[in-house]
């Protein structure tokens, strides 16, 4: 597109609505260096200090603000967020690896998964709340709610899984057949290995969306909170610069996350390239 | 020279489309067999099928005595080179070729010390020596080709299926791979079964030459069989060295729309397709109004184009319907005189020298 | 069955369709059963529930419609269903008018394939930390003595802060805008990637003016980004009672959050009739858009 004047104007609107994007999150950022424990969340800054950040770690003496409950909070959500990775990677890779022989009822069984990443979570976490209410089963985090949170993120491994597997070159395993090796360590030694780069992406997607998952833990996980139930909690009542504080560090959190994912795929695609350029010459 | 594998009716389907359709086939031990097919006559559906790769819709195999159609691919002890080498890029040389011995269900070799003793004399066999810790996308096509026989042969299969192994390759290391791939086998003392689409690789590799043509086989002999007496018109066409004729046998002639030729004395073939067909390298090409014995055969064409390759010509020449039929010269024979585009010539031939199919 | 055949026709090995094999069957029945145990059961159990008998604390499995007769007599009910809509088409609307200009110049002016990348990188980053304190980010943006009021303020464009930036409907749908948005540009920045330039670089050659371009060539070819963006936005906007509960101060009841109320309150049957509506709502909508746009032609 070569019209000079639309072309300024749309760069002009997408700053603007990178702004649009971002603010938010940098006056929560900026409110979160508040002066305490009298300094409310809004401007201005009274004095700039870490009060909230210790208020968090509870290193402040004890004040009318009552501590977040966090530290449980963290401890259920980090536990929750690994079994949650860890059995929907299995199910997304034993999935996409049945989905790459076509067979009867595959599209049946394909939206049937998908589904997961569709339906909102405020029906299935009702849904699953009645199942347990009607059996007369005790919801738990680490029990209804972790098996919502696999029928959430199992959709998203298997659909990173399930495009990794598609580039896969069959032959390499036919190959290790033909040596005499047997499927299932066909599959530890050279395919497993061979798709690893998709399997980091799947757990990758599966630990983030369970620890950031709260819809559905909200209605299946009982008494006992988890870290986006004890902020969730905080929106009834009067906020204060802690909740701040504590979204500065889970989004530094997350970010040091996705820091070493980033690492360790250049480490694997450097590899790659390092490879191919060997191939050219 | 026993049998080592014997495959008897062998059907597959795909939809409609029939890869296998009946085949039999029975391979020699310890030989070197050649499978010529051109693309889509089923011949990599028929490889896959002996490796277990695809499950049969009928029919037996039977490998060195035993049936084999439900046995899995890792427990039939038949070893498979892939057109694309397939090797592990994750691995490497020594890796790859370790791979079988180490890791396979049967009897494998876990003692590191004879894994490498294994490794190194197989390394030496296929003339990889100095390589054994490249990355396997390290080394050349050449190099990737001995790699993947290397790998195969070190389980010592008694059988190994080789998917167009010199496909991949460039012409000049084809040839080389041609000798080398035959001394190989030689030194194993196993059956090679090398499928490929060019004829003049299986004629020159085949202990014992198989065409595959529509799902069965169409013809298995030794090289000079296939090449001086193929079985049916579908067999002459494949070799590339036939002008070949559609018509029908009448008396004592061949009758195809451009003309009737005159038979020779020799009886024409049972292949349930009735055809003619005459080879390039024996046909002379003479002025029009140069006389025909009595033994000949003549027929008048537009010279089209030649092709010089060296040791011969390949002369190009319009037929009446429009069809192209070649004749090839032996530089070592005769030197021909250079004949004038677009101009007619007779194509005279002996009538014993055709192939007459009924 | 023509379909299948072509398949196999072309890439004969382990492409023809099979029974389903042992080995298949082993590698899908783990996830199938978890999504029949953990999503469809549930979803059936809520139908059914929804036919139960609902006493003060408890229900009991008697079978009635008096919670359907609730539903649809009460005024508080409906008027969240009627809010619910109100405020899932709106933001329909503005994530569309606020997403499709950045789409199309991410997607279209911006040649350079990295700046591309670079661009759409920075709208995806805000998705990555948690939703609820993006949410919550917008408290101290809009409130009285916020962010905006004071730079209006400070500008000299008000005198007295806005308060209706807070705790009210407005303020929930700009936060809903913003979190979803994304989920706008990304579909439509795909298929504008896909325009070829050329076709409009003719356009421009026959003297065709940008509204005349954009409305005879980037707006259809970009219609299915649209409808995908859509069906992103509405299943979660109709899902949603987080950011209400987060920015309206109650005064925005969803059907969400009016279903967070009754599990509360452990009104099962009622919480059901409202999840089934929902449900049915949802369903609707998606086939309605999937209805504009033919996306196996158009994708």
């Amino acid at each position: 597109m070569n019209s000079s004047g639309t072309k300024f104007a749309l760069g002009v609107y997408t700053s603007l609505f990178l702004v649009f994007l971002y603010a938010p999150m940098v006056v929560l950022g900026i409110l979160s260096f508040q002066t305490g424990p009298e300094g409310g969340p809004q401007f201005p800054i009274i004095e700039w200090s870490t009060y909230w950040y210790q208020h968090l770690f509870g290193f402040t003496p004890p004040s009318r603000i009552a501590p977040l409950p966090i530290n449980e909070a963290l401890f259920r959500s980090l536990v929750l967020s690994v079994m949650t990775m860890i059995v929907s990677t299995v199910l997304g890779v034993s999935s996409a690896q049945a989905f790459r022989r076509k067979f009867r009822g595959s599209g049946v069984a394909f939206y049937l998964i998908v589904l997961g990443m569709m339906v909102p979570g405020v029906l299935v976490g009702l849904g699953m709340a009645l199942v347990a209410n009607v059996l007369g089963i005790d919801r738990h985090w680490w029990g209804t709610a972790f098996v919502l949170h696999v029928v959430y993120t199992y959709p998203f491994a298997f659909l990173v899984m399930l495009a990794i597997l598609n580039r896969f070159d069959p032959s390499v395993e036919e190959a290790a057949w033909s040596l005499g090796v047997s499927p299932i360590r066909t599959f530890r030694k050279i395919t497993f290995p061979l798709i690893f780069p998709g399997v980091l992406s799947a757990m990758l997607f599966a630990f983030t969306l369970s620890y950031d998952e709260f819809s559905r833990t909200l209605f299946a996980s009982g008494r006992d909170l988890t870290l986006p139930l004890a902020i969730y909690g905080t929106f009834s009542v009067e906020v204060h610069p802690n909740v701040f504080a504590f979204g500065v560090l889970t989004t530094i959190f997350s970010f040091a996350l996705l820091g070493v994912y980033a690492a360790l795929m250049t480490l694997s695609i450097r590899r790659a390239k390092r490879i191919a350029i060997q191939e050219e010459a | 020279m026993s049998a080592v594998l014997d495959l008897s009716n062998v059907r597959k389907t795909y939809g409609a489309l029939n890869a296998l359709d009946g085949l039999d086939l029975t391979l020699p031990d310890n030989a070197y067999v050649a499978l010529l097919g051109p693309s889509g006559s089923g011949k990599t559906t028929l490889l896959r099928v002996i490796a277990g790769f695809e499950t049969p819709d009928a029919g037996s195999l039977t490998f060195k005595g035993n049936r084999i159609e439900g046995v899995a691919p890792h427990r039939r002890d038949i070893g498979f080179v892939f057109q694309n080498f397939a090797l592990f890029p994750h691995l490497s040389v020594a890796k790859n070729i370790a791979f079988g011995l180490e890791h396979r269900d049967i009897d494998p070799v876990t003692d590191p010390k004879i894994l490498h003793t294994r490794v190194k004399d197989m390394v030496a066999l296929v003339g990889l020596d100095g390589l054994e810790e490249r990355a396997v996308t390290q080394i050349s096509g050449g190099q990737r080709q001995r790699v993947a026989l290397a790998r195969t042969l070190i389980t010592e299969p008694s059988l190994v299926l080789l998917d167009e192994p010199l496909g991949a390759l460039d012409a000049n290391l084809r040839g080389r791979m041609r000798l080398e791939l035959r001394a190989i086998r030689e030194r194993c003392g196993v059956t090679f079964l090398h499928v490929t689409g060019s004829e003049s690789e299986a004629l020159a590799m085949g202990d014992l030459v198989l065409v595959l043509d529509q799902g069965k086989i169409a013809q298995a002999a030794d090289a000079d069989t296939v090449y001086n007496q193929p079985k049916s018109p579908a067999v002459a066409r494949f070799l590339n060295c036939y002008n070949l004729f559609d018509g029908t046998l009448s008396g004592n002639g061949f009758v195809n729309p451009l003309a009737t030729f005159p038979l020779g004395g020799a009886i024409p073939r049972q292949s349930g397709q009735p055809g003619y067909a005459i080879r390039y390298d024996r046909i002379a090409v003479r002025p029009l109004d140069e006389a025909v014995a009595n033994d000949e055969v003549r027929l008048e064409a537009t010279f089209v184009a030649d092709e010089y390759s060296g040791a011969a010509i390949n002369s190009f020449f319009a037929l009446d319907d429009g069809r192209v039929f070649e004749v090839e010269s032996h530089l070592s024979q005769t030197v021909p005189a250079a004949l004038q585009p677009q101009s007619r010539y007779a194509l005279v031939w002996k009538r014993d020298d055709a192939l007459v199919y009924a | 069955m023509t379909i299948i055949a072509e398949t196999a026709s072309r890439a004969p090995p382990a492409v023809a369709a099979k029974k389903v094999s042992d080995k298949t069957l082993w590698l899908l029945a783990p996830g199938l059963l978890w999504m029949l145990l953990f999503l469809v059961v549930p979803m059936l159990m809520m139908v059914y529930v929804s036919f139960w008998t609902q006493t003060t604390f408890k229900i009991s499995p008697i079978l009635t419609v008096q919670s359907w007769v609730t539903f649809f007599t009460s005024e508080t009910y409906l008027s969240a269903l009627w809010t619910t809509v109100r405020i899932w088409l709106i933001v329909l609307v503005t994530t569309l008018l606020v997403g499709y200009p950045a789409a199309l110049y991410v997607g279209l002016f911006v040649r350079n394939k990295t700046t591309q990348t670079v661009l759409l990188v920075f709208c995806v980053i805000p998705f990555w930390t948690s939703f609820l304190i993006r949410v919550l980010a917008w408290r101290p943006m809009l409130g009285k003595e916020g962010a905006i009021n004071l730079i209006l303020q400070a500008l000299g464009i008000i005198n007295t802060p806005i308060e209706v930036l807070l705790f009210s409907e407005l303020s929930v749908i700009i936060g809903m805008t913003q979190i979803y948005c994304v989920f706008m540009v990304g579909p439509i920045a795909f298929m504008m990637g896909r325009i070829d330039q050329s076709v409009i670089e003719a356009a421009q050659d026959m003297g065709a003016g940008f509204w005349r371009i954009f409305r005879t060539i980037i707006l259809p070819l970009t219609m299915p980004g649209v409808v995908v963006g859509a069906i992103f936005v509405s299943v979660m906007v109709l899902g949603e009672f987080a950011t209400a509960a987060a920015l309206s101060g109650r005064k925005v009841n969803l059907l969400g959050n009016i279903i967070v109320t009754q599990v509360g309150s452990l009104k099962w049957a009622f919480a059901a009739v409202v999840g089934v509506v929902l449900t049915i709502l949802m369903g609707i909508v998606v086939a309605a858009l999937l209805r504009v746009v033919d996306l196996r032609k158009a994708l």
